[in-house]
């Protein structure tokens, strides 16, 4: 697993997945696409879609070194989810087709 | 697992069968099994005492039934049916114990998989094993479990097409997965291989597991598979939470450090033992300056902290209760911006803060479309913000200086210096400018939410008007409703105050209605009127409250609205909204009742700034005005005109203070004052208070009269009294001290005026002292000697008993001390002291004529009719002198009548009395100031000459006052004769008109010389003393002799205290002057 470390220079870059809330830089989101949510997100590569599935606008950050055992990740329902930084509260809301598709086979991502 | 493969080999069709468990109770029908596993797990649940030390077996043994149960009958019945397996696992929660809680979910979710597994695997001894094996060491199951999530990623991948895994894939599910079991097994190696080296299996496994456990459920029954909340509260087995102080705005960096750290030391035998740590920082937040961080034990934050920038692990640490936990991880639902609603704009610096209004909002809801009042300068500025500055750098193009004001854009004014910037449409009124977009005259732009204020937006009216007038056509299309919501979350300005009536509406309290108490901050303490709580009080935080008014309440609006200021009966509530109807415009107004305070002032707002109701304004140097109404920006004077006239308040010069001690006289004479009710003589005959005398303008507040507020104005010489403040009586029969007497007019015609009504009588009451008569009443007849008076009555010491009585002047006749004689104390003291020397009777003759209403009328004519009846009186010296005399005055001084009008009237009586009671130097001034000086001097010279001749004659004291003070009389004083003399010199020289005078003067100047005739010099003195005077005494000339008269009788007074009393009488300037030359001398004659 490559580095979560994020300089604070590059922050301003930072975008949170509106599924998982996973926090990554947009360029590793291109080149890796998310690591939770990959599969039905198809984030890889494709700008557009990370353009529209995830947001710019999130609040508090997580630290998640053990998603296992943290009651944090529990209660935020990362419990499934890599290790990472994540987001408390992600603003933005999924285009319909694609949340849609996650409905149909996934659950979605609540934004509180 | 790999063993199980080939164990089923192809056959699904035994798989029920196969799959049946350990307990030989299990039937082979799978619609049995499903039931009765059940109520195996209840027993299980139930006996579970009996079978203690197995428990754990038990549980084991039951869960794979259980899930095959779960399995079967969510196939066979209900897909729905997984509330019922929450229901069960939570029995089995319970059921177990608390030590199962924590790993209560991942082994349910390891259970499910393993039913999977377990319809292929039926053999129960190794599955029990297994699981045994799994707790004991989870790194010795890694490889069991690897294998299920792959197999469990197979089903998802078959899931993916099938989309129900469970139903559909199931009976082909073995088949599959023995299939795809070898190329499982290479892909998974492959991922192993990317993952990064430093993870440990046991991490990993669980990370998949996790994350495949969790999703399945997920993909299996839709989200209803969600955990309620409320089952992941945090128990004593989760990690405890701290909060660590950090520095503000450096949260996100610090867990970013965090992340760091963990993960350079991840795998590494100094790991961290933090699961997470997570930050709550803003800009607005409440929790900003501090981290949190998870961790079992306090030792493992310091650790993790220790050394990092911008965290201070060592100053205190909080560790957070576990009931506080979740709500450190709350989030507040972002309002979702809609179309239409009102936003502030933080981003474009030069917008900070402006109002606007969403027109639309992107898809993902991060941007929105808003339109707002652009400030452009339209390059007015462009040059000094493009220069280059002296190091060659641009500037920087921030907020340079003042920022423009806000105006629609206007294509015209963009043309000017722009018009290669512009291009847009006309037609549809939308342009492009300098790359900004403009819909009709609005800026357009995409914003991001961030950079928007929607919370507290708070638009006022002024604001949202504009926006609304700038519509197309022009028509006002408030969407009120949007701004009701934008108003309606802003608490902010809500301010209660103790005393407020107020309501909570919403919460645990809701509908509970009280007074509030007290107010610190956000919590209101109230005193419960209402409801079952009556009579206690509560604290609130005054988000949930609002004030509370009924219906016919008085109220006032307070703020928020345009209709600040507004005061009016409460007419309709609904919800919060209140309509009023107006006291001032009678208009109904809807306002938010937080606008909204009890109002205890009546009437509306009596106030505008400094400028209240009824006060009076200078409104330019020569008008005033009397403000009658106040309206939120103007006011509505009545000016000195009657004319009402609605101002600005930059119109008012000043305000006129309210001068207690203005007076005025009516048209009788009488003293008016402030607060005297007056009626209008003649017009309307409108009565009313007096609120302000300004020059010769009164105003008049009526409450019969509501124009105006009920005021008026009219001139005080119009009005009649009707009722003086204080009792005072302003037309007293006798004589009394009245300041009425200011009124020139009164003051003009001394001599005439001896009986006049009006007490023009400055100083003591001439009535003192004087012996006098008592005409009626129980003391009729008797004579006495007048001590003390007031208005209307004197307080009489009898000559007979020692005894003083209050007689009401009207009862006495005053008679001269020495001769007994009847005289009229009102009189000039010329005739009234003469009286017995039968100058006296001539001067009662002259009088006689004047004494008629003509002064009461305050008309001059008549005194001026007066002087030419005296003509006769005069005409036995010398009547025809007198034309030319009085023509000659009028040369001096203009015509008289003018010359009274010029001459303010005001002043001269005044300096006039001033001078008979203050002395020389106050009649100095009297002399000097006014025109009138050459006519004094005139007369001064005629009438004084024989003054002077009788002081000359009377004793050189007299003469040398005289002489002392003015030079030019001294010269004539020296010798009485010669005086005498030049003065008839003089008189001719000076204008031969004087003859009137030179009568009375030789007469005066004959008898000085002989003190014998000093009773004839009266005489003449008297004579010739009114004639001036009552030519004088229009003309300043009168005020200036009876200055001299002063001067010359203090020392004549010392002689003769009674003459004092004429001396008093002779004040008024008026007669004083005449008077005080011929009773110098007089007063000596009668010492």
């Amino acid at each position: 697993m490559s580095e979560n470390f994020v300089a604070p220079g590059q922050q301003r870059y930072l975008r949170a997945c509106m599924v998982c809330s996973i926090v990554m830089t947009s360029a590793r989101f291109r080149e890796e696409g998310c690591p939770n949510c990959e599969e039905f997100l198809h984030l890889q590569g494709s700008s557009d879609q990370i353009e529209s599935c995830t947001s710019q606008v999130f609040e508090g950050l997580i630290s998640l070194a053990s998603p296992t055992r943290s009651w944090v990740a529990k209660w935020q329902r990362l419990d499934g989810y890599v290790k990472g930084i994540y987001a408390i509260k992600v603003s933005g809301q999924l285009p319909d087709d694609v949340r849609t598709t996650i409905e149909e086979e996934y659950r979605i991502q609540y934004i509180p | 697992m790999s063993s199980d493969g080939p164990r089923h080999g192809g056959d699904s069709d035994s798989e029920e069968d196969n799959f049946n468990p350990a307990p030989a109770d299990m039937s082979d029908d799978e619609e049995e099994t499903a039931p009765r596993a059940r109520e195996e797990i209840k027993d299980d649940g139930e006996s579970s005492p009996v079978h203690e030390p197995a428990d754990d077996d038990d549980e084991d043994d039951a869960q794979p039934s259980n899930g095959a149960t779960k399995r079967s009958t969510s196939r066979a019945a209900d897909e729905d049916a997984e509330d019922v397996d929450g229901e069960e696992e939570d029995e089995e929660d319970d059921d177990a114990g608390v030590k199962k809680n924590a790993d209560d979910e991942d082994e349910d979710d390891e259970e499910d998989e393993e039913d999977e597994d377990d319809e292929d695997d039926v053999h129960e001894g190794h599955r029990r094993k297994r699981r045994r094996d799994n707790r004991a060491s989870r790194l010795f199951d890694i490889e069991a479990e690897v294998d299920d999530e792959d197999e469990a990623e197979d089903d998802e991948k078959d899931g993916e097409e099938i989309e129900d895994f469970i139903d559909n894939a199931h009976p082909d599910d073995i088949a599959d997965t023995e299939r795809l079991d070898d190329d499982r097994r290479h892909r998974e190696l492959d991922r192993r291989r990317e993952m990064e080296a430093s993870l440990d299996a046991e991490k990993q496994a669980e990370i998949l597991r996790q994350r495949y456990g969790n999703r399945r459920p997920a993909k299996g029954f839709g989200d209803s598979a969600v955990v309620p909340k409320r089952l992941l509260l945090p128990s004593v087995d989760d990690p405890s939470i701290w909060a660590v102080r950090c520095k503000e705005g450096k949260e996100r960096e610090v867990i970013f450090s965090i992340m760091k750290r963990i993960e350079e030391r991840i795998g590494t035998k100094d790991e961290l033992g933090v699961t997470s740590a997570f930050e709550r920082g803003g800009a607005q937040s409440v929790m900003k300056g501090y981290i949190y961080v998870e961790a079992q034990r306090q030792n493992d934050i310091m650790i993790a902290l220790d050394g990092m920038l911008n965290v201070y692990p060592r100053t205190k640490m909080l560790l957070v209760e576990i009931k506080d936990m979740p709500d450190l991880l709350r989030v507040t639902k972002t309002p979702n911006l809609e179309p239409g609603a009102w936003v502030r704009l933080r981003k474009p610096a030069k917008h900070n803060g402006d109002l606007a209004q969403v027109i639309d909002v992107t898809e993902n809801g991060l941007e929105a479309r808003v339109r707002f009042i652009p400030r452009l300068d339209y390059g007015a500025r462009d040059d000094p913000s493009a220069m280059v500055t002296a190091d060659g750098k641009r500037k920087r193009p921030g907020v340079p200086g003042p920022r423009p004001p806000q105006r629609l854009f206007s294509e015209a004014e963009a043309r000017k210096r722009h018009s290669r910037y512009i291009q847009g449409n006309p037609q549809t009124n939308t342009w492009t400018y300098n790359g900004d977009d403009f819909e009709n005259g609005f800026q357009v732009k995409d914003i991001k939410i961030q950079q928007l204020i929607v919370k507290d937006v708070n638009p006022t009216l002024e604001e949202v008007t504009k926006f609304a007038s700038g519509a197309e056509d022009g028509t006002e299309n408030l969407d009120l409703k949007a701004l009701a919501a934008s108003l309606k979350d802003s608490n902010a300005n809500v301010t209660y105050l103790p005393g407020d009536v107020i309501e909570v509406y919403e919460g645990e309290q809701k509908g509970v209605v009280g007074k509030a108490t007290n107010v610190q901050g956000d919590i209101v303490t109230l005193q419960v009127t209402e409801g079952d709580l009556a009579g206690q009080t509560i604290e609130v935080p005054n988000k949930g409250l609002r004030k509370r008014f009924r219906t016919g309440d008085h109220v006032k609006v307070i703020g928020g609205s345009r209709y600040r200021d507004e005061v009016g009966m409460v007419v309709k509530i609904a919800e919060d909204r209140v309509t009023l109807l107006t006291d001032q415009s009678n208009t109904e107004v809807t306002v938010f009742s937080k606008d909204l305070r009890e109002a205890d002032d009546i009437g509306g707002q009596g106030s505008l700034g400094q400028y209240s109701l009824l006060d009076l304004v200078q409104l330019d140097p020569t008008t005033v005005g009397c403000i009658v109404k106040v309206d939120r920006e103007s006011l509505v004077v009545l000016d000195q005109n009657g004319e009402a006239r609605q101002i600005m308040p930059s119109q008012i010069t000043n305000v006129l203070p309210k001068r207690k001690t203005a007076v005025a006289a009516d048209r009788n004479g009488s003293e008016i004052r402030l607060d005297d009710v007056v009626r209008e003589y003649g017009g309307q005959q409108r009565q009313g208070k007096i609120i302000h005398i300004h020059r010769s303008f009164v105003y008049l507040h009526s409450n019969t009269s509501r124009e105006n507020a009920g005021v008026f104005v009219t001139r005080s010489s119009n009005v009649m009294t009707i009722a003086a403040k204080g009792g005072r009586i302003s037309a007293p029969a006798a004589s009394g001290p009245d300041l009425d007497t200011m009124n020139p007019a009164l003051k003009r015609n001394p001599n005439g005026t001896a009986n006049m009504n009006p007490p023009k009588v400055f100083g003591r009451d001439r009535a003192l002292g004087q012996t006098v008569n008592i005409r009626r009443g129980a003391y009729k007849g008797l004579l006495g000697i007048v001590k003390d008076t007031t208005d209307t009555h004197a307080r009489v010491e009898l000559h007979t008993k020692s005894k003083i009585i209050t007689v009401p002047k009207a009862d006495l006749t005053f008679k001269d001390k020495h001769t007994g004689r009847v005289i009229d104390i009102n009189q000039r003291g010329g005739g009234a002291m003469s009286g017995g020397r039968g100058g006296g009777s001539a001067g009662a003759g002259s009088r006689t004529p004047y004494g008629g209403g003509d002064w009461a009328s305050g008309s001059r004519t008549p005194a001026m009719s007066g002087g030419t009846e005296r003509t006769p009186a005069w005409g036995a010296s010398k009547g025809t002198s007198h034309t030319p005399a009085w023509s000659r005055n009028a040369d001096v001084s203009g015509s008289r009548t003018p010359a009274w009008g010029d001459g303010s009237r005001t002043v001269n009586p005044y300096d006039g009395s001033r001078t008979a009671y203050g002395g020389a130097g106050g009649r100095t001034p009297a002399w000097s100031s006014g025109a009138k000086t050459p006519a004094p001097d005139s007369f001064g010279f005629g009438s004084r000459t024989p003054a002077y001749a009788g002081s000359g004659s009377g004793g050189g004291g007299g003469g040398d006052t005289w002489g002392s003070k003015t030079p030019a009389y001294g010269v004539s004083a020296p010798t009485p004769g010669a005086s005498g003399n030049d003065t008839w010199g003089y008189t001719p020289g000076a204008s031969g008109a004087s003859h009137a005078y030179d009568a009375p003067t030789p007469g005066a100047g004959l008898g000085a010389p002989t003190p014998g005739a000093a009773l004839n010099a009266p005489t003449p003195g008297a004579y010739s003393a009114p004639t001036p005077a009552a030519l004088n005494a229009p003309t300043p000339g009168g005020g200036w002799q009876g200055g001299w008269g002063a001067d010359t009788a203090p020392t004549p007074a010392a002689g003769a205290p009674t003459p004092g009393a004429y001396y008093g009488a002779p004040t008024p300037g008026a007669y004083g002057a005449p008077e005080t030359p011929a009773a110098g001398p007089r007063y000596t004659d009668d010492d």
